[in-house]
């Protein structure tokens, strides 16, 4: 019994299907934001509306002819996309869906699981900068050095920001983190700040606009995908569009106190507070334009983590105060 | 991090056209840079000693799409010239609308590909929705929403009625509204303005020195304009402003460019206004007695030359263009060194590079390889098995 | 000043370098110079009289010989420099000193006249593919329409 419960949460729920056919949503979702804000019409004709598109995006690469670079080593480059889909959807599995009561939240949740999610969602940015190294091409190795660059940009505000619930809430475990907020949630006024911060940094992480200098088309022509085709391109896309749900998933944990009810309606507030936070990184997307790699760096540095640092104070002041 | 040099091109997303750039980069920054041209020649020069004046019109417009119209005019007028022909005043009105109308949808389109280099995609995006507006409005007057075809040599070819005059001030009056919004937009949006300062640096000295030509020029607080140093088909009588900018960067190319625009609205609403009756254009003989003539037109781009010698025969003996963009190369590769890699598009863009226009002369052996480069690699498919070609072998760009 | 004037100074500083000047247009001047003297009047019309911005540089062949015209532009008028060479022997000095713009220009009439242009700074060609076999100049009136065997690199042979 045990065992069929362990695969319905790996494979189905909330496993890789519901994450497969969610994220393909959100795409959709932000696809047809940042179409509409920029008066267009999007994706339209695949399905209703289009929202088929992203499905027949990832069907299309997949028949594609894949090609492996001759002096690249086969083996990394070839695992580094499945790699990197295990580890996002490693993720999701710590986001607490099934809240029916604090002791059993998801998959399997322990103290310290804030932090393991943390590192699981650098691991990507590693795993991009060995893409780019493995294909021997400038362009791709220019592409790899780029977003370690940018890595150290944003990691330090994300990590910050998204610790100062934490601290409030006195443990290190995102079911309990949620569930404290949702017995106190006008706590969560005071994390404002951090909310908009993590937004910014989870908008560098996923390498979007203004931001997404590692995969900037017109300078180096696909950063660090450009040696990736066929099965191995759309794993790496499908990872990509995996890691904004999960983010937004751990912002909307964090900040806008989890997905309580039960299973139909946790799964109905995880929805709605998703697609808000993808919502606000969409405006982001279409309202600038990309910034430099150097420039990244001295704004994170100059505004982010200065941010951060101020929400770690008020947490801290805060907590001293409840107590 | 050693000297690596990269190639830019001659296919690259970032181009619009080949053209190949070899960068030696150390790190992020470019230390040096280098241009080859040629991958667009179509022997346009020498195909015009071969065709008569009149024919020599549709080759002059297919040499660019988007600044055609600069093309034919320019030679049209020096043509005209040498037979002494002086056209009726509505003709040469109404190629001034065509030329304004042409320079309005250019930098619209120049406005939306440097957003676009810069990845400021939204404003790509609403620019090349209003330049839908002027592509209709040209279509309106001349029938077609690239290659015009409306000059000839002794005027132009077709007329304006009331309805369209009409049509024309209403799609000013909204552009006129839309350029507005660019404008704030452009100049105050941090993202897109901390891209675009102090990238392309060009000074006043060697902008001149190096002889660039066009808004790149006028960035640079050149006060140069053919429109007015030279002025050709009635420009005299209209008034309007010289526009240049002091900041020398592609910040002030963008400027330069949004100040032409308002004040190409002004000349169109001008020309709508005062359109002096009568006819449109004379006949013109069809041999042209020896002479020689020089005609500039102040293209979109920048400077634009026909230099045309006539033999007594009805095929001109040499017929020699420069287009705009072929004079902005030395300069760009002066803006070139010590830049960021990330900023070289933006650089090339802010040139408007129009590679078609400059590229003409004989090449038959290019032509060929366009054709045949298909032929051959399917031969080679065909023929010989891919492995078969050796593995270590340099590819000679 | 107006245009008379400026061809009046002309003859003036430039006295006998000048073989001809004609002014057959409104703001235009066409001059005639020796090759010999092309750069001293072409500096001195930078200097003097503001001629800094070049045109083009247009290369045509007579039967007879070459004819280089530069194109040159003030605020008052565009004069036109017409230097005639040998066709046999053809040989011109750079301008790249006095105008550093000149040099895609000049490469070009290197490139497809084959006009030698001594002390260029870069003497590569600039329109004609690397393997184009030399002594073939697309330009001259006398060229023949045989295009060159083409080599696919990598082809076994």
């Amino acid at each position: 019994m045990a065992v069929i419960k362990a695969l319905v949460y790996l494979l189905i729920y909330p496993g890789i299907l519901f994450l497969f056919v969610y994220s393909t949503f959100c795409e959709w979702f932000d696809r047809k934001l940042y179409a509409r804000l920029q008066n267009r019409i999007g994706p339209a004709y695949t399905g209703r509306n289009g929202i088929l598109q992203p499905v027949a995006d990832f069907l299309k690469l997949l028949f594609k002819e894949d090609i492996v670079p001759e002096k690249a080593d086969r083996i990394i480059f070839s695992s580094l996309p499945v790699i990197g889909l295990a580890v996002v959807v490693t993720v999701g599995l710590y986001l607490p869906l099934w809240n029916v009561d604090v002791s059993i939240p998801s998959f399997n949740s322990f103290q310290g699981d804030v932090i393991v999610v943390l590192y699981l969602l650098s691991l990507p940015t590693l795993i991009f900068f060995l893409a780019g190294w493995h294909s021997t091409n400038f362009f791709s190795t220019l592409g790899g050095v780029r977003v370690l660059t940018m890595l150290f940009g944003y990691e330090v505000p994300l990590f910050l920001a998204i610790l100062s619930p934490a601290i409030v809430a006195d443990s290190w475990r995102l079911a309990e983190i949620s569930y404290f907020y949702q017995k106190f949630p006008f706590l969560l006024l005071f994390q404002v700040t951090g909310f908009f911060v993590s937004v910014i940094a989870l908008q560098a992480k996923l390498e979007r606009t203004p931001f997404d200098i590692p995969d900037a088309e017109t300078e180096i022509v696909g950063g660090t995908f450009t040696e990736y085709s066929g099965k191995k391109l759309a794993f790496f896309r499908l990872m990509t569009d995996i890691e904004m749900v999960v983010g937004s998933g751990l912002i909307a944990t964090v900040f806008m106190a989890g997905f309580s009810g039960g299973i139909v309606l946790g799964l109905f507030k995880f929805v709605l507070k998703t697609l808000l936070v993808i919502a606000i990184l969409s405006l982001i997307r279409a309202a600038c334009s990309r910034i430099r790699v150097d420039q990244m760096v001295v704004f994170s540095w100059k505004y982010l983590t200065p941010l951060a640092v101020l929400q770690l104070l008020i947490s801290i002041v805060v907590k001293g105060i409840i107590q | 991090m050693k000297k690596i040099t990269i190639p830019i091109g001659p296919q690259h997303p970032a181009l619009k056209e080949p053209i190949s750039l070899r960068m030696t980069i150390e790190g992020e920054v470019v230390k040096d840079a280098d241009v080859r041209l040629g991958y667009n020649h179509r022997g346009l020069e020498k195909l015009a000693e071969n065709k008569t004046y009149i024919q020599n019109i549709y080759l002059m417009e297919r040499i660019c799409g988007i600044c055609s119209h600069s093309h034919t005019t320019c030679y049209v007028q020096a043509v005209e010239k040498l037979c002494g022909l002086e056209v009726p005043r509505r003709g040469l009105y109404i190629r001034m609308l065509v030329c304004e109308l042409e320079r309005i949808h250019s930098h619209l389109l120049w406005l939306g590909v440097a957003a676009h280099e810069a990845g400021f995609d939204s404003l790509f995006m609403y620019t090349w929705r209003d330049r839908e507006v002027v592509m209709d409005l040209l279509e309106i007057i001349s029938g077609n929403r690239v290659h015009y075809a409306i000059n000839t040599i002794g005027g132009v070819r077709r007329d304006v009625n009331e309805n369209q005059k009409e049509k024309i001030l209403e799609g000013i009056k909204f552009l006129k509204m839309r350029t507005e919004y660019y404008t704030n937009l452009g100049t105050t949006e941090p993202t897109f303005v901390v891209r675009i300062t102090k990238v392309g640096m060009l000074p006043k000295e060697k902008a001149i020195a190096l002889c660039a030509v066009g808004p790149t020029l006028r960035a640079s607080g050149v006060a140069s304009d053919i429109r007015k140093d030279d002025p050709y088909a009635a420009y005299s009588e209209i008034p309007f402003e010289l526009c240049t900018a002091n900041t020398c960067d592609v910040l002030g190319r963008v400027v330069v460019r949004v100040k032409e625009l308002v004040e190409s609205y002004k000349i169109v609403e001008y020309i709508i206004n005062n359109l002096p009756q009568g006819d449109i254009k004379v006949r013109a003989p069809r041999k042209v007695q020896p002479a020689e003539v020089v005609s500039r037109y102040e293209a979109p781009r920048g400077e634009n030359i026909h230099y045309v010698k006539s033999n007594g025969t009805d095929k001109p003996e040499r017929l020699k263009v420069r287009a705009p963009t072929l004079a902005n190369y030395p300069a760009t590769i002066e803006m070139l060194k010590n830049c960021f890699v990330a900023d070289i598009p933006l650089i090339f863009a802010a040139i408007d590079p129009c590679v078609c226009c400059a590229e003409r002369f004989v090449e038959l052996k290019d032509i060929r390889k366009g054709t045949s480069k298909v032929l051959s690699m399917a031969d080679i498919r065909r023929k010989y098995k891919y492995n078969e070609i050796k593995k270590d072998f340099v590819w000679p760009l | 000043m107006n245009q008379q004037e400026l061809i009046e100074r002309i003859k003036t500083e430039l006295g006998d370098k000048i073989v001809e000047i004609s002014s057959p247009a409104e703001r235009r001047v066409f001059l005639t110079v020796t090759g010999e003297n092309l750069v001293d009047t072409v500096k001195k019309l930078r200097d003097s009289f503001d001629f800094y911005h070049l045109s083009t540089i247009t290369g045509m062949d007579t039967l007879s010989s070459f004819e280089i015209l530069y194109h040159l532009a003030n605020k008052l008028c565009c004069l036109t420099v017409r230097v005639s060479i040998d066709r046999n022997n053809p040989e011109i000095m750079t301008i790249c000193d006095v105008i550093p713009g000149a040099i895609l220009y000049e490469r070009e009439i290197q490139d497809l006249l084959g006009i030698v242009v001594k002390n260029i700074p870069d003497p590569r060609p600039l329109v004609l593919p690397d393997d184009w076999e030399k002594g073939n100049y697309p330009l001259r009136k006398d060229w023949n329409y045989q295009a060159p065997e083409e080599k696919i690199p990598g082809e076994n042979k």
